[in-house]
Parts: structure tokens; sequence; C-alpha cells
């Protein structure tokens, strides 16, 4: 098993420059603990217009400060909307490969399309063809990356040949991954060789049938790149204390706060008739449904949060599921207070890291 | 955490309609004909106009909805409608800013019912293969010209409908106060067609949105479907946060 951080970037109004800045560098001070603790993965998310629920609309430049600051903990950008309004996939190449340079051959790339109006909304991108214009991009990045020169003339981009650059440090390329929530998106991870990147909350039986779905498909898959990542990835709440009571309710409060602010975002379908969106159960719902009013019991055994044995028992669960890593959301909000968060992850790796490790953990670190 | 709504209905409560109770009976409507219109509107348009209660939708839209009902406990009418895009906690919702019905009857049900504001006035709504189009006028002015330009067939699975909630006073705890009322319609769909929303005139003020201007057109849907005005099940008070203020009244739609 392995454990990532996974971050939206979440800041409360009102929003002041030093607020922002505050909260980008309590994240970054989170992950150069991280670091040295042996987390495997950082992940940010890329949104836009998100007020309060993710003020992480570049991403790429937060992880590059990450990258700087970490030796080995592996950079996850992801997801980049591959959506040509958001971003041009000769951008989204170059950038990436420089990441992956600069990290030294840490970078991981999870693709996705956009959830939500506001953020559609907000670039004008028809919702209808997202999907559509996501399958483009995957197909043409291990080329970018890959071929000396490359051409394109596609429905949603074209380019004559030219040499894109840099090449990314990793040979051949970096692992490539798609965000999973839309319920079916786990067979389209399979069948194009991509790491399931979880980013729902849903509840055991769900995510145990989206992972065998997902094992078999990929086993006859034709990826999109050189080589199949095949991982299954899925998204918690952390918040870790010797107090189980204690654990519990940090806990809960965290991931309530996320997912209230998760609510409020405007789903593409809500606004917008599409069949490209027919599941309500985009984020929101899926994340509200672990830790909500209707949550089961079994469901809120899943969260990472209490005391270390209690978090033991719900990754181990996870790991018999078949996950292969667990990335976890510290904060929403700042509703934990940043010596907290530093002192879970600290707990964390002394106390529940050890017990799934190939690889023993830096105790000295976690001290 | 998020932002709240500024207005406080118990400052202009004379002017909202009053239920002379919660029992309201539910009202089936079949074979109804609705075409809704999603609009962006400039966040600051709407200021003033969203109940402390609720969270206001980000970005701000409205949704302007012009239905024919040709059957009804009360007769055939049409019922225009303007809703202001918005959260009751976590949930989507449409707040009832104003609204025109074609008949005196209906208008005074409504009102009297759920606490729709509505009044009497001519609501036309004709489908055409090329564009739905609406108008509504109260007296000699119109108030609202609009259309559904291109309609193309989608399915009923594709479109989403947001329950509803309006303002009015009504008896809870043995006094009439300002509430806010959850009108939650199902539906089953027969037909649905997406297009292009077209707004060629809109009097804000008239429909008790003064300031309001449309911005960006989002998309617009016309369908055919039974549906409902149900009992009522949740209340709110005005001014607390819906998490901390909502009541129930009754359990389930089974009674109806």
């Amino acid at each position: 098993m392995k454990f990532g951080l996974f971050y939206e970037i979440s800041i409360p109004r009102p929003w002041t420059p030093e607020k922002e800045r505050t909260v980008y560098n309590n994240c970054l001070e989170q992950v150069k603990l991280a670091d040295e603790l042996g987390f495997d993965h950082v992940w940010a998310v890329e949104h836009h217009f998100l007020e309060e629920y993710s003020h992480c609309s570049a991403p790429e430049l937060f992880l590059t400060a990450c990258a700087m600051l970490t030796k080995r903990i592996q950079v996850g950008h992801g997801i980049v909307v591959c959506v040509p309004e958001f971003n041009h996939p000769i951008k989204i190449a170059e950038r990436t490969a420089t990441l992956d340079l600069l990290s030294g051959g840490r970078l991981h790339v999870g693709t996705g399309r956009s959830a939500t109006w506001t953020e559609l909304g907000g670039f004008r991108a028809n919702p209808d063809t997202t999907k559509k214009s996501w399958d483009e991009f995957v197909r043409c990045l291990p080329k970018m990356w890959m071929q000396e020169t490359f051409s394109y003339q596609g429905e949603f981009w074209s380019m004559p040949e030219r040499t894109i650059l840099p090449k990314p440090y990793q040979k051949p390329h970096p692992p490539m991954w798609v965000a999973v929530t839309s319920p079916g998106t786990e067979i389209d991870a399979a069948e194009r060789g991509l790491g399931s990147l979880g980013l729902s909350f849903a509840g055991f039986e769900e995510q145990e049938k989206k992972i065998k779905e997902y094992r078999r498909r990929i086993k006859t898959c034709e990826p999109v790149g050189a080589f199949v990542n095949e991982q299954v990835a899925t998204t918690n709440f952390l918040f870790c204390h010797e107090d189980e009571k204690v654990g519990v309710e940090m806990g809960k409060k965290l991931g309530n706060t996320f997912n209230y602010l998760a609510t409020q975002l405007i789903s593409t379908r809500e606004v917008f008739s599409s069949p490209s969106y027919q599941s309500l159960g985009l984020l929101p719902a899926l994340r509200r449904a672990a830790t909500g009013p209707d949550a089961s019991e079994q469901q809120t055994e899943g969260m990472a949060y209490g005391d270390p044995a209690r978090i033991v028992r719900a990754v181990k669960k996870w790991e018999s599921l078949g996950v292969d890593c667990i990335n976890f959301i510290l904060n929403a909000n700042e509703v934990v207070p940043q010596e907290q968060v530093m002192a879970s992850l600290r707990l964390f790796a002394r106390e529940v890291m050890p017990v799934f490790a190939k690889r023993p953990a830096n105790v000295a670190a976690a001290e | 955490m998020p932002l709240y709504g500024t207005l406080d209905i118990t400052q202009s409560s004379a002017r909202l309609p009053t239920l002379a109770h919660l029992d309201t009976e539910a009202w089936t409507l079949p074979k109804a004909e609705t075409m809704q219109l999603l609009i962006e509107v400039p966040r600051a348009s709407t200021d003033g106009l969203l109940p402390k209660a609720m969270h206001p939708a980000l970005p701000s839209y409205v949704i302007l909805a012009v239905a024919r009902y040709p059957e009804s406990p009360t007769g055939p009418f049409n019922l225009a409608m303007l809703r202001l895009g918005s959260r009751a906690g976590a949930h989507p919702r449409g707040f009832l800013l104003g609204a025109v019905a074609s008949s005196d009857t209906a208008a005074k049900e409504l009102r009297a019912r759920w606490g729709f504001p509505v009044e009497t006035g001519e609501v036309k709504f004709l489908r055409r293969h090329d564009r739905v189009m609406a108008t509504v006028k109260k007296g000699t002015d119109t108030i609202l010209d609009c259309a559904l330009v291109n309609p193309q067939p989608v399915a009923g699975s594709d479109v989403q409908y947001i329950n509803w909630v309006t303002a009015a006073n009504a008896p809870l705890d043995g006094a009439i106060q300002p509430l806010l009322i959850q009108v939650d319609p199902k539906y089953t769909f027969y037909r649905a067609d997406r297009g292009e929303p077209q707004v060629s005139t809109f009097d804000a003020t008239a429909w008790n949105a003064p300031g309001l201007q449309l911005a960006g057109p989002i998309i617009g849907t016309c369908c055919t479907v039974d549906t409902d005005l149900p009992r009522i099940r949740f209340v709110m008070d005005p001014l607390k946060p819906v998490f901390l203020g909502t009541r129930r009244i009754r359990e389930s739609r089974a009674d109806e």
C-alpha cells in the first residue's frame, strides 16, 4: 500500500493575500514533512473558480515548488483538464515534461475533463464534448513526449509537424492516470491502460465492484502510452490522533466541511442537460455518501480518521479490496490547525505506515 | 463557509402569500409541457433577492420556466415562473422570485396552497418544430418574451429539474409566521428537447427582481412530463442556516 497527499487547496473567506499565502505555505510545509516521513505521492488538482473549495488553479507551479522542496516524494499533476478551452495539449506536454525534469523523474500525470458548470461554463467549454476531447488528448500526450517530431489533425485540435520540447526525464514517459468519479470511467481507465485515480469516497461494495472490473478489463487493454499503468488509487480524509474520539471528531469535522463545500459546486448536470454528464453522483454526491448524514457505518469505517488502530483497520480493508494507494486530504477551509495536521502526519507515519511498509518508515522524522 | 443570502423576509412579511395551513393536498398535473431556460446573471444583480437561510449559486443563475398544464384540479392553465439558482444547505434549489398564472383560479390556489408569489396575467406557450416560444403579459405590458431555439431531442434522463423554495406566511407552532417552503415536484418524462435560450424581453421589476440582469445563456429544455405539486414536506426558518432551521412537516410522499 502506498500513501499520498491530495491537495484541493481550500481557502476560507475572507480572502486576503496573506491568508492565501499562508494556506499555500502550510501545504508546502506538509509536503516537505510527508517527504521526510516516507509518503509516496503528492497530488494537486486543477480547479478554477471554485470559491473556498479549491484555489488550486495552477497546480504545476505548486508541484514545482513541492519538487524543489523535496527529494523523494512523487508529484502528481492531477488532474490536468483535457479540454481545449482549459489547456492546449502542446502546453500540457511541455509543462509536464519540464516538471518531470525539474523533479528528477518524479512526475505522474492525471487526466480528466472537469465536472462542474462553474469551470466548464467559465471557459465556455461545451460539456457535450469533454469525453471526446479527453480521449484525443490522452492518445496524443505519450506521442508528444516520445516522438522526436509530432503532427496531428484531430477533431478538437491540430498542429503541423514540430518538435515538442523538452522531453520528460522518465523514459518512455511518466505514468498516466485518469480521474474516476463518474460511473464507468474506471472502464475507460482500464481500456486505455491508465491508472485509476479514484476521487470519490464511495463505500467498500461499490469500490470493490469497480476495482474488479478495472483489473479484469486492463488485462486485455490497448494502452494509450508505451506501458500499462495498472494502479488503483483512492481518496480519503486523514486525521490521526492518539485518542480515537478526538481523531474521529476532528476527522468528521474535516470531512463534513469538505463535503459541504463540495455540495456548493454547480455540477454540470445541475444546469446543463447533457448525455455526457449523466450522473449526479459526481464528486459532491459520492463524497457526501461517505461522510454525510446518510452515510452507513461501513462507509464511515472506511475513513482514515481516529486513532492509529482504527486507521489501520480502515486501510487494511481498502487494501483487501485491491486498492494500491490512498491519497489523503488533510484539511478543508483550514478547520484543522496546521500544527495538528503536522502531528497527525507524524503519528500516521509512526504507527500506521510501518504496518503496510515494504521499506522501513523514517522513524526519526516521525518523532 | 459559503456565502449566504441577505434578504430578511420577515421585514416584508405583509407582502408574502399566506397559507391557512400546511396540509395542502397534492395536485396531479399530467402531460404538462415545461420549458426551462437557464441563464447566468451577474452576482451583484441578485443582491437582496435570496433569503438569509440560503446560499447563492456560484455562478449566479436564474431559471425562466413556462409550463402548460392541460389538466389540473382547477382546469387547464399556463404558469410562468422566475427562480433564482441557490442552495438550501447542501441541496440545489430554485428560489421562486415571481410567477404569473393564466387563470385567476389557478393563481389564487397556488398562492394559498404553496405560497407562490403568483399574479394573474396572460401566459402564452407555443411549441413549434424550430422553436418553443413563450410570452407573458401583466395587463398590457409584456414582461417576458423568450424562446428555446432549435430544439433537439435528448433523453429525459439527461434533464435534471431542481426543487423549488417559496417564501410565505404559514401557521407553525400556533402562530402565523414567515417561512421558506420546499416544493419538490416529481417528473415522469415522455419527451425532452434541448436548445438555446433566447430572451428578447425581460422586465425584472415585474418579476419582483428589480435590478436583475440576464447575462450568458446556459441551456434550455422543453419536456413533456407527468408532474405534480406535492404536499408540503419541509419548511425552513428564513433567518437560520437550513441545517439548523429545517422542520419536517410530514415523513414522505406516501400519503399523496
